[in-house]
């Protein structure tokens, strides 16, 4: 795959997608500006300890859900549920939240939705529940290659709710020729006009590939070729910055000719420039999920399985993928949205929503790491980007 | 401090009114000052031994901390020190004149100069900040005048732009701070200029000072309590700032702010964070101190 199709803007999507939020809005949360409504969603045990039976609330990333399939499950399941976008940042997140989880207490939600590697650490220390999966026949559909992931060898305390797929995006009318490789990124010919992620997985991990290392058995050493790329590429100035989704409008405005990217976001992008494109490296891409897990202190862990097996039905799972623009983990979607209106028909074809098995081939997950090896890559990571 | 009523005043004291009155402040000053101060120096002589359990931290008198930091972060602190330095200078230089201007030559406009200063900044701090980021693009206004004006190589060879753009730079730093600072120079200097009495000036002038001696003789010490002022409001926050580190600089732009941060909120390496904050207090109140001493306003403090 090259570059991504381009289909007609019809399906109402988000104008902000999944993460674009993240950098602003944890800024506006550490400058005082974000009210205590917003953060109050993370931090507060108040309404489900010992709230009515039927209260539900799911805590998100923004921009990760469609209105009508919340007002459908309202009115279906009857229950009092809450639905959150509390998501800006999984660091922030767990900075907020461990002192109650590590405390055995409730946060509040019942059902969180960090990345895969936050919810391999909740995991590991035993701060969620097992998810019910007895009361979720849905979750039959999962599709196979996220069953028993690494994160959760068992398969028993997670759910994915969306994976992504990181990759290279560039602008065609900026680099003047398709890229192909991450190695494009150290092109001198881009000097001060390539980003990287501050989600130091992604950023890592296709740099490893680059460098021959295999970042599905990520270790330190095995990293340390592509720490050293990636510090000498930040102090020579060919890395301008190392960002969260504000890459988005650098890559919109021409600042970046080229960057590490996000294929939803990418996918948002070309909607409106089709200059700007997508690819998976020839040395491999990145994948990553968002996954659904129960925190230990939730009360209303009966309710979570109602709204797992609803987003699990391929019917809601098209709906709300036709509206996130991420790769759905429920089989079947791509046959109703195939059977879907024009727009829908159209998006059934991205090879950016629906990969085929070649380019899932050509993606990895990065490593499981241990506590120690997470410290040290966190560690190094943050000596490069200078904080 | 003697005043009239003097008795009236010894028999008020006497009683708890005067405790009553203050305590709002003094348990204030308690809960959120002394305390989170003798918290956060306990922590920055702890150590953490597991990154995820936030209970797991042990006072162990570990000054290591402080010389590790130091080790680590000189480069930032002095970097943060010389952008917000930088700033401040910028401040006193664009705001000094805003405030005269506005206080001496505003007449019947002054509450709407002053308006003026101030409404902008009525708009949150970030979206201001990341309005400059549209501003200062490489497709952007500024630099597209600046191309067209053919004036990239001179301000790169001045080392304000790198690599024909602004933008992650340490000048957009800068700039972002000067700009977000400013009414807080502008400010005091305008409330302590606004109360001279021109007089005094026009004395000065009759005593056959030109009107720079006249300034720089009277106009300017009298207003030195407004700079001094101004000067902390717009150092000390400008210094821990990182958000415009953040959206207008690159990685080798970063603060101490940011440090401080990534230390806390990814890290979980909440002894550095603190010593590193401990730091940034101290380094503060000895500047203060050196400052109020060299500008002769030290009862301001």
């Amino acid at each position: 795959m090259t570059t991504n199709p381009v289909p007609p803007r019809l399906s109402g999507g988000p104008l902000l997608s999944r993460r674009t939020l993240i950098a602003r809005m944890s800024a506006l949360a550490a400058a005082g500006v974000v009210g205590p409504g917003l953060l109050a969603a993370c931090g507060s045990d108040d309404e489900s300890a010992g709230g009515p039976s039927n209260a539900l609330w799911h805590d998100n990333w923004p921009a990760y859900m469609d209105e009508e399939t919340l007002d459908l499950f309202r009115k279906d399941s009857g229950l009092d549920f809450k639905y959150t976008e509390g998501f800006n940042d999984n660091n922030e997140y767990f900075a907020k939240v461990q002192a109650d989880l590590a405390a055995k207490k409730s946060i509040g939600p019942d059902i969180i939705t960090p990345t895969f590697w936050l919810a391999a650490r909740l995991i590991d220390l035993g701060w969620v529940q097992e998810v019910p999966f007895d009361n979720i026949p849905n979750a039959a559909n999962l599709v196979p290659q996220l069953r028993k992931p690494a994160w959760d060898p068992d398969g028993r305390f997670s759910l994915p709710y969306a994976s992504g797929m990181t990759g290279i995006a560039y602008n065609i009318a900026e680099t003047g020729r398709e890229l192909t490789s991450t190695g494009d990124l150290f092109d001198p010919a881009f000097k001060g006009r390539v980003g990287m992620l501050l989600e130091m997985r992604d950023t890592v991990g296709l740099t490893m590939l680059l460098t021959g290392q295999d970042p599905t058995k990520a270790t330190f050493e095995g990293a340390t070729e592509a720490f050293s790329m990636i510090e000498d590429a930040t102090s020579s100035g060919q890395i301008r910055q190392f960002t969260g989704n504000d890459y988005m409008d650098d890559l919109a405005t021409g600042n970046y000719a080229a960057c590490i990217g996000w294929s939803g976001d990418v996918l948002q992008l070309s909607l409106d420039n089709p200059d700007i494109r997508f690819v998976i490296p020839d040395e491999g891409g990145m994948q990553w999920s968002d996954v659904m897990v129960i925190p230990s202190g939730s009360t209303n862990a009966a309710n979570t399985a109602k709204w797992m097996n609803y987003l699990y039905d391929p019917e809601n799972a098209a709906r709300i993928t036709s509206y996130v623009g991420y790769n759905t983990p429920v089989e079947g979607v791509q046959a109703v949205m195939a059977a879907g209106d024009e727009a829908q028909q159209a998006l059934a074809k991205s090879q950016l929503l629906f990969p085929d098995a070649a380019t899932l081939d050509r993606l990895s997950v990065f490593a499981n790491l241990d506590p120690e090896a997470e410290a040290a890559f966190d560690e190094r990571f943050s000596e490069i980007t200078g904080a | 401090m003697t005043s009239r009523g003097g008795e009236d005043r010894s028999k008020r004291s006497a009683g708890i009114v005067p405790y009553g009155l203050l305590s709002p402040g003094i348990l204030w000053l308690l809960l959120f000052f002394l305390v989170p101060l003798v918290t956060l120096g306990r922590t920055s002589l702890s150590v953490k031994a597991s990154r995820f359990d936030p209970n797991d931290i042990r006072l162990t008198w570990e000054l290591s901390n402080y010389t590790n930091a130091i080790g680590d972060y000189s480069e930032q602190f002095l970097r943060s020190f010389a952008y917000a330095g930088i700033a401040t200078v910028a401040c006193i230089l664009i705001g000094y004149p805003i405030a005269y201007v506005i206080a001496f030559r505003g007449g019947r406009y002054r509450n709407v100069l002053l308006g003026l200063v101030v409404i902008p900044f009525f708009t949150s701090f970030l979206i201001r900040t990341l309005a400059w980021v549209n501003v200062l693009s490489d497709k952007g206004p500024v630099v597209s005048a600046i191309e067209y004006l053919q004036f990239s190589g001179l301000l790169e060879s001045l080392g304000i732009m790198s690599d024909g753009r602004l933008l992650s730079t340490h000048t957009a730093v800068v700039g972002g701070l000067t700009y977000n600072f400013l009414p807080f120079m502008i400010l005091p200097i305008y409330v302590s200029l606004e109360k001279i009495d021109l007089g005094l000036a026009d004395a000065a002038k009759d005593l056959y000072n030109n009107g720079w001696q006249a300034f720089r003789k009277v106009v300017l010490p009298l207003s030195l309590p407004g700079l001094f002022a101004g000067s902390l409001l717009t150092f000390i926050p400008a210094s821990g700032d990182f958000v415009n580190a953040k959206f207008l600089g690159g990685p080798r732009n970063t603060m101490i702010g940011s440090v401080i941060q990534d230390r806390f909120l990814v890290q979980g390496d909440l002894p550095t964070a603190a010593a590193l904050s401990f730091m940034l207090m101290i380094i503060m109140t000895i500047g203060t101190l050196i400052y109020a001493r060299m500008l002769g306003t030290d009862d301001l403090i």
